[in-house]
């Protein structure tokens, strides 16, 4: 049974669980237990499953060790301290790993000083107390100590997912695993919601199978939701019944003070050059008012910008640095130590920061632009305030209006712990292909038996049988097209015998050599007609790429030319504005909970707008006009600053008195408008779901409006809604948008989606990584690894091959599953369009001649990028002088009644 | 379509039948392509031979031709002959006399190994170009030998394919055939019939990153470009238009 715990033990009651040399050590320490240890320590002694979340520096590695450590302790005092792994740590960051294993060693050892003798009476003989001992395996750990490991196996093994991966299938080491009692996975909320996550469970229940008994298990965490999902992730199926486990949320143990800010009061008109100085100037302000300042960016190069700029303008040194993944480990080590150290004023991060390593003393985090979840929100803001009794103070400095509402309403849920949910991926059979491999290298497995184990991983508990089947099947190269065994089979499989096993000398290279689940990606690199080089972009985008098209990279406008086996050729542009678009394909997406609360938030504040705007039907908005009342308690609530309020007051006034409509929870509205660029028509879908439903929802859409209309329709997605976006000549009405509601049959989106998105680009980039987990494309082969180019063969043609092959071959099958599970989320999607099909959702449908305000930011689409600001925000003060000039003109009021 | 009243490239397919000489012509077929890829640990499903067998078959019925020409990289790289690549040769032979049509086989710098079938099925092999009635075969990676006034000259190796896009911005890229003058010859350039080798985009590429020397000799955006794909081949005009139409 999953079961909260309700109340932490007292301090009394948990230290009585320790071994009094310990408990010692403890109090000689500290002088209190943290929220996470009362929960912790008592619980992990009985031996319970437990999963514990707790903010940075609320004492949770201790939580979860020291109990491990009063056992072993407890052993080495009674002569029963072997060398065997007894407990493993799992962490998914190496540079984690590495502290965990210092911040272990140091307690070990004190606790060992302190201990009044150094030797036990064991079978009548003196004999030195053993020390409980610490080992490091990961990929950076050298092949000697690795031997070691194997001689002498420490009693604590640190550890990464991949790591585990290979010991578990090497025969001579998984024998040191087999007396484990405890596993802890560290930082289970960047696990349980991802491949990488799914890979880790099967390897746990592959070590529970090999070890013949069950282990204590321990989840520790920053904040996720829902736990119970996470818990079950973590304790996974014993049987068909999930194993027990408790849940201690001390999440909230910190407490916060965050605050939404815009650098100015009009985002709009300011001066771009003014709106940045004043970002500046407030950032500054901020970091010259706290001793270290965290600030997240969410794009490396917005680091990169960020850290010049703060340099150049007010002369910071060396005592400002940027973080982020393209650079080198040891640059990135080095921040970290610096910031331990506290050496540094200010780091710059675009992700990288926000996991678990100990950075040291933070008070303070920014973040410019919205994180996209709630989740990550206090994630990040929770790694400010060391102690478990400071406060975690945040900011969150907004770049454009739909920005600035989103991180308000953020804010807001954070401060009412809304936090948005994730789920772990569903029967992924990439991951489980891999895994296979791996189990038919350690021994001969019956396939009822090997069924039964990977169905105790959470992940698999619903995995269908024949999904299985065909795995095997595939992967014996049982296929016909895949038949050529010497060549395609990765295992042995006999049907007659019903098990599998290993073949052939390669599989065991070919397993260790390709394990892992995340996928390279193909880079396309930018060179000048001279071969200077730029940078690089994505492949997708490069096939969005026609000669002479002009986009943006690192802050230029760059004219493409050509390309040539992945390398683009471009020349710097002298025009003012891309013709294209920024695109990113994996872009942070707004959370399902976010947008909601986003739209109900637009409801409240709508109604006691549209109540003034009808008490006062020749109201003018200028920038003077003054928030009434109703409205102001509504914007004090909030979290957010002055010019935070007075930019939301006007932005939604403007879309009330323009528009006569406010998108929100309960209403979709379509806009039918021109953007003033081209002859071509745009249905805007204010739709309010979170990114992964808009991305289902607009292609449901545009699929039917292609259909109805027999032309072609363009997309844009948008975290605020989806543009639609057909030829000029294709005129449709409203009723033709009701139509097309009334016509979508929930059950049958899945089937149309499928199709649908067979040709996409989207299906070819994901088959590859799936294919690549999956072991039909290799990464590296017989020790040659093999770059992401080399493996590139047509991928439309390979799908086609591959889908004629067998329409339900596993590989395809993932490929679907992931895009509309796990880019997409199907499920909500339907939910949506049940609700719209009966009213739950109203539908509103208006004309415009120029698009409305909320509808600006989405056609012009773009990430919420300082850099990209540039051309965008010409256009847009274009679009938004015509909005103001038709509300202040005079016929507004009449036009507002009959809207 | 009809190219000529001599050429007839068969719709939606990488083939061109040549009425005065009954033959059908086809290049870079590519043979033991997967097998090749598979060892560099990329697992294709086997289609290629299937496809391109199956193409034939349907040509070969319809035009009812006497020989098939295969004009160049029969069989993939330049490397030691797999298994599978001799499996595949074998087969694709043992097919085409099935049909009753006799395999016209050029070389290309690839295809050394096919003179080991030679006895046994009593080819017609030639190095690198073959003339066939008024009909001037080379593969393309090197100039051809002299030209006789009235020969049609005819390529592979250069896989040429255009890109075009949609009218909401898709790129879709088809492959093509390539037909216009060389030094007042008249000259044709086949698309690939290997299954997975999708081509190189003409249209979207400068005329001095082409491939084949003769590209430098001739102005690609002369050479008008018959695509294929969904069932058909069409005349999409110049490869100069297809650069500027965007």
């Amino acid at each position: 049974m999953i079961e909260y715990a309700k109340e932490p033990f007292s301090d009394s009651e948990s230290l009585a669980v320790l071994h009094p040399y310990i408990k010692a050590w403890f109090s000689k320490h500290f002088t209190e237990l943290t929220p996470p240890q009362k929960y912790a320590f008592k619980d992990i002694s009985d031996g319970k499953n437990i999963l514990i979340t707790a903010p940075t520096g609320s004492g949770k590695t201790m939580s979860g060790f020291l109990s491990i450590i009063s056992n072993l302790l407890r052993m080495a005092l009674d002569g029963k301290l072997e060398d065997k792994v007894y407990c493993l740590y799992v962490s998914p960051l190496r540079a984690l790993n590495n502290d965990i294993y210092k911040n272990l060693a140091k307690p070990i050892d004190e606790i060992y000083e302190s201990l009044p003798g150094k030797t036990i009476r064991k079978a009548g003989k003196e004999e030195e107390i053993r020390k409980i001992t610490v080992g490091l395996r990961t990929g950076d750990t050298p092949q000697k100590e690795r031997h070691r490991q194997l001689v002498r196996p420490p009693n604590i093994l640190v550890t990464t997912p991949e790591s585990l991966a290979i010991m578990i299938n090497s025969q001579k080491f998984v024998e040191k695993l087999k007396d484990i009692k405890y596993l802890i996975i560290d930082e289970i909320h960047e696990l349980a919601n991802n491949k990488r996550g799914v890979n880790l469970s099967l390897s746990v229940e592959r070590l529970a199978e090999i070890a013949g008994h069950d282990f204590v298990r321990i989840g520790m965490g920053a904040t996720l939701y829902p736990l119970d999902e996470a818990a079950r992730y973590l304790a996974g199926y014993s049987g068909s019944e999930p194993r027990d486990c408790i849940i201690a949320d001390a999440s909230w143990s910190k407490k916060l003070d965050v605050m939404a800010m815009s650098p100015v009061r009009d985002m709009i008109y300011e001066k771009e050059e003014n709106i940045e100085n004043a970002l500046y100037k407030e950032l500054n302000r901020i970091i010259r008012h706290s001793k270290t300042t965290l600030i997240f960016t969410n794009t490396r190069s917005g680091t990169e910008r960020v850290v010049f700029n703060l340099k150049k303008r007010f002369r910071y040194k060396e005592n400002i640095a940027a973080h982020h993944g393209s650079l080198s480990r040891e640059s990135r080590l080095e921040v970290e130590d610096l910031l331990k150290k506290g050496a540094l004023k200010c780091a710059v991060s675009s992700t990288s920061l926000e996991l678990g390593m100990d950075i040291g003393t933070i008070d303070n985090v920014v973040q410019l632009g919205s994180p996209k979840s709630v989740t990550r929100a206090v994630q990040r803001i929770g790694r400010a305030g060391h102690s478990f009794k400071a406060t975690a103070k945040g900011e969150m400095l907004a770049l454009n209006r739909d920005d600035l509402v989103e991180c308000t309403i953020m804010l807001d849920a954070a401060l009412k712990r809304h936090l948005d949910s994730f789920s772990v991926p569903q029967n992924p059979l990439d991951v489980l292909a891999q895994h296979i491999v791996g189990m038919s290298l350690t021994k001969k497995w019956d396939v009822d038996e090997a069924y039964g184990t990977i169905r105790h991983a959470y992940a698999y508990h619903n995995l269908d049988r024949n999904d299985f089947m065909s795995l095997l099947d595939y992967l014996a190269g049982n296929y016909a097209g895949l038949e050529s065994k010497h060549v395609y089979g990765k295992i042995w499989y006999d049907e007659k015998e019903k098990a599998f096993g290993k073949r052939g000398k390669y599989a065991r290279v070919i397993y260790m050599l390709n394990l892992g689940t995340i996928p390279d990606e193909v880079a396309v690199n930018v060179f000048t007609p001279d071969k200077k080089w730029i940078g690089n972009i994505e492949e997708e985008f490069l096939m969005r790429l026609k000669p002479g098209d002009i986009f943006t990279l690192g802050g230029h406008l760059y004219k493409f030319e050509y390309a040539k086996t992945m390398k683009a050729f471009v020349t710097p542009a002298a025009a003012s504005a891309p013709t294209i678009p920024p695109w990113f394909s994996e872009q942070l997406p707004l959370s399902y909970e976010l947008a909601n609360e986003i739209g109900a938030f637009r409801r409240t504040l709508g109604e006691a707008l549209q109540k003034e705007i009808s008490a006062k039907p020749r109201i003018r908005l200028t920038k003077r006009t003054k928030i009434h009342e109703e409205a102001k308690a509504i914007l004090d609530s909030l979290p957010a600053d002055a010019n935070a309020k007075q930019a939301i007051f006007g932005y939604f006034m403007e879309q009330l008195l323009f528009a006569g409509a406010m998108p929100n929870d309960m209403q979709l509205l379509i806009e039918q408008t021109s953007n003033m660029k081209d002859e071509k028509g745009y249905l805007v879908f204010h739709a309010l779901f979170g990114r992964r439903v808009n991305d289902a929802l607009s292609r449901l859409f545009a699929i039917s409006v292609s259909e109805k209309f027999a032309c072609d329709v363009g997309m844009m997605v948008g975290d605020n809604g989806f543009v639609l976006v057909t030829d000029g000549e294709v005129k449709i009405r409203e009723g033709n948008i009701l139509d097309i509601i009334r016509e979508m049959e929930p059950s049958s989106l899945r089937l149309i989606l499928e199709h649908n998105i067979r040709k996409t680009e989207l299906m070819k980039r994901r088959f590859r990584h799936v294919a690549s987990r999956g072991l039909m494309i290799l990464r590296n082969y017989k020790g040659w690894k093999i770059g992401v180019r080399k493996q590139q063969v047509n991928s439309q043609l390979l799908l086609d091959a591959v889908e004629e092959m067998d329409p339900n071959f596993p590989l395809l099958k993932e490929t679907y599953r992931e895009i509309l599970n796990d880019s997409m989320d199907i499920q909500r999607a339907k939910e949506v369009v049940t609700k719209l099909r009966d009213k739950g959702i109203a539908v509103k449908f208006i004309k415009t001649a120029v698009p409305s305000p909320f509808s600006h930011n989405l056609l012009t689409f773009g990430h919420a990028d300082i850099i990209m600001m540039k051309g965008r925000k010409k256009y847009l003060q274009r679009l938004h002088r015509l909005v103001m000039k038709r509300i202040n003109s005079g016929s507004v009021t009449g036009r507002l009644h009959d809207a | 379509m009809m190219l000529n009243g001599d050429v007839e490239l068969l719709d939606g397919m990488p083939i061109a039948y040549i009425k005065s000489i009954n033959a059908i012509a086809v290049a870079d077929l590519h043979l033991g392509y997967e097998g090749i890829m598979a060892k560099r640990g990329v697992y294709l499903p086997k289609t290629n031979l299937r496809k391109i067998m199956e193409g034939l078959s349907n040509a070969i019925d319809e035009t009812h031709a006497k020989s098939v020409v295969a004009n160049g990289d029969i069989k993939n790289e330049f490397s030691d002959v797999d298994e599978d690549e001799f499996n595949e040769l074998f087969d694709f032979i043992k097919f085409l006399k099935e049909k009753k049509v006799e395999p016209v086989l050029i070389k290309g710098n690839h295809d050394n190994f096919v003179e080991r079938y030679k006895e046994a099925f009593k080819l017609r092999i030639y190095r690198q170009e073959a003339v066939i009635g008024t009909y001037h075969f080379f593969h393309g990676e090197e100039m051809p030998g002299s030209i006789k006034k009235g020969e049609t000259l005819v390529m592979g190796h250069e896989h040429p394919a255009i890109a075009v896009f949609n009218s909401v911005g898709k790129r879709e890229k088809l492959r093509c055939f390539l037909y216009g003058k060389y030094k007042g010859s008249e000259f044709l350039v086949l698309p690939a019939m290997n299954y997975f080798a999708a081509g190189t985009e003409i249209n979207m590429e400068p005329a001095d990153k082409l491939l084949s020397p003769i590209f430098k000799e001739l102005d690609v955006d002369s050479l008008r470009a018959m695509a294929l794909g969904y069932g058909s081949t069409m005349d999409f005009g110049t490869i100069g238009r297809l650069r500027n139409v965007y």
